[in-house]
């Protein structure tokens, strides 16, 4: 390259403008070197509730065209957290992205040491048959004084603070329908 | 380019519950380091290539106890020195957004071992690492998430409204009303070289009981060597497109 006079003024000037302005001018454009599409255009988005603490925080999960998770933040729209989330709550991703992640039913019964695995549907007849049987060991008809109560005295109820207002009335319902007096909610926790 | 975008954080609202942190590492893919218990809440105890923000704690015992959160992350400096030094190393390592004023590594560009030492000793706040790829890596300003309009991930995630994010000018306004406020109760409440950086930090004690370099260790801008490279470089230039 030749150097005219003006060329060599051109670019001694920008040597003196690049103590203020960090730069002769041949940068490579952020856009183009980083170039880096948003990552979760054109995603799905869901709604959820964070399943960490009590506070039940909105998160919105980003989902791409094959149904994968490739992001979750914070529910703007959310009354509870308005957007913001916890270092919990923003690990969510990881619920799902991760090789340690338990994805069938493990089970350890009563003094072993191993965990066994097994089946949705032997899991959920195995907690309906334990359940039938602490209600019946435990259903008190009368009291002391012979009035009619119908408890279940051998099993209390925790509710979630990530079902919503419907869901929790009908987990309630079933809970006192087996004759529960111990319920409580995660929220009171 | 004074103008541009610009943090502002307050730290008297920060709980130190790391969710920026998190938010950091989640949406830039980084991922999480082995560490080992250092004898604080500190975790991972210092940025790397792939943590780009941490919570420092600091504990000052004095007549009670002190406790100091500080979410560090790169200045962006207004004039970046990191630029300034990697120009004549590795041409395009570190890029500055005209319209936002990000100061970005450029994933792309390679550096040597000792080239990237000099780049590191001449930011004042002790932010870039590099990867065993060769690569340098630090906090992008969530460049490609602001460039479509959105909060940076963690400003997006805080909880207690410490981190916030817009034009300069908005945030400078925001630092200063907001240090008058906590003056009354604080009398040593200090902005962090606001005229000079992007992430603006409010504290409300010694800078260096927060972090060593919670402020500049040396002044910001062209130190004598640094200078007298820029009036080289030119010279290099000039082979480079001839």
């Amino acid at each position: 390259m030749k150097i005219t006079r003006r060329s060599f003024l051109k670019i001694s000037g920008a040597t003196a403008a690049g103590t203020v302005m960090g730069g002769l001018g041949f940068d490579f454009s952020p856009v183009e070197s980083y170039a880096q599409e948003l990552r979760i255009k054109g995603a799905k988005e869901t709604t959820t509730v964070c399943c960490y603490c009590s506070v039940g925080c909105g998160i919105i999960v980003h989902t791409d065209a094959k149904g994968k998770v490739i992001n979750t933040e914070g529910d703007p729209d959310h009354p509870t957290s308005e957007g913001a989330l916890c270092a919990k709550g923003m690990s969510l991703y990881q619920l799902i992205n991760n090789k340690d992640r338990l994805t069938k039913v493990l089970y350890r019964a009563p003094n072993s040491t191993k965990w066994e695995e097994k089946s949705w549907d032997w899991a959920l007849t195995e907690m309906a048959k334990r359940i039938k049987k602490s209600r019946d060991a435990s259903f008190t008809e009368k009291n002391d004084k012979g009035q009619v109560v119908n408890r279940t005295n051998g099993i209390a109820g925790i509710g979630s603070c990530h079902v919503n207002n419907e869901e929790g009335w009908l987990y309630q319902k079933f809970l006192r329908a087996l004759g529960l007096v111990y319920i409580e909610m995660e929220a009171r926790l | 380019m004074a103008e541009g975008k610009s943090f502002f954080v307050d730290t008297t609202k920060c709980t130190a519950c790391r969710g920026c942190q998190v938010a950091c590492k989640q949406w830039n893919q980084r991922p999480g380091e082995k560490t080992y218990n250092q004898g604080s809440h500190q975790n991972p105890p210092d940025l790397s290539s792939n943590t780009w923000k941490v919570v420092r704690f600091s504990e000052a015992v004095g007549e009670k106890l002190n406790w100091y959160f500080f979410p560090d992350q790169c200045r962006h400096c207004v004039s970046p020195p990191c630029k300034d030094v990697a120009e004549g190393k590795a041409k395009g390592a570190v890029i500055q957004d005209d319209k936002t004023g990000a100061v970005i590594f450029n994933p792309k560009v390679k550096i040597k071992a000792e080239d990237f030492k000099e780049v590191k000793e001449s930011c004042p706040y002790n932010i870039p690492r590099i990867s065993g790829a060769g690569v340098m890596a630090k906090c992008t300003m969530c460049f490609d998430r602001i460039k479509e309009g959105l909060l940076p991930a963690c400003v997006k995630a805080c909880p207690t409204g410490t981190m916030h994010f817009g034009d300069r000018k908005a945030m400078l306004e925001m630092a200063n009303k907001r240090l008058a406020e906590v003056k009354g109760v604080y009398k040593n409440a200090t902005l962090t070289d606001p005229d000079d950086v992007r992430v603006i930090f409010l504290l409300i004690d010694d800078p260096k009981k927060y972090h060593k370099t919670a402020v500049a260790e040396n002044t910001i801008g062209i130190t004598r060597k640094m200078a007298l490279k820029r009036i080289l470089k030119p010279l290099k230039d000039f082979q480079w497109i001839g």
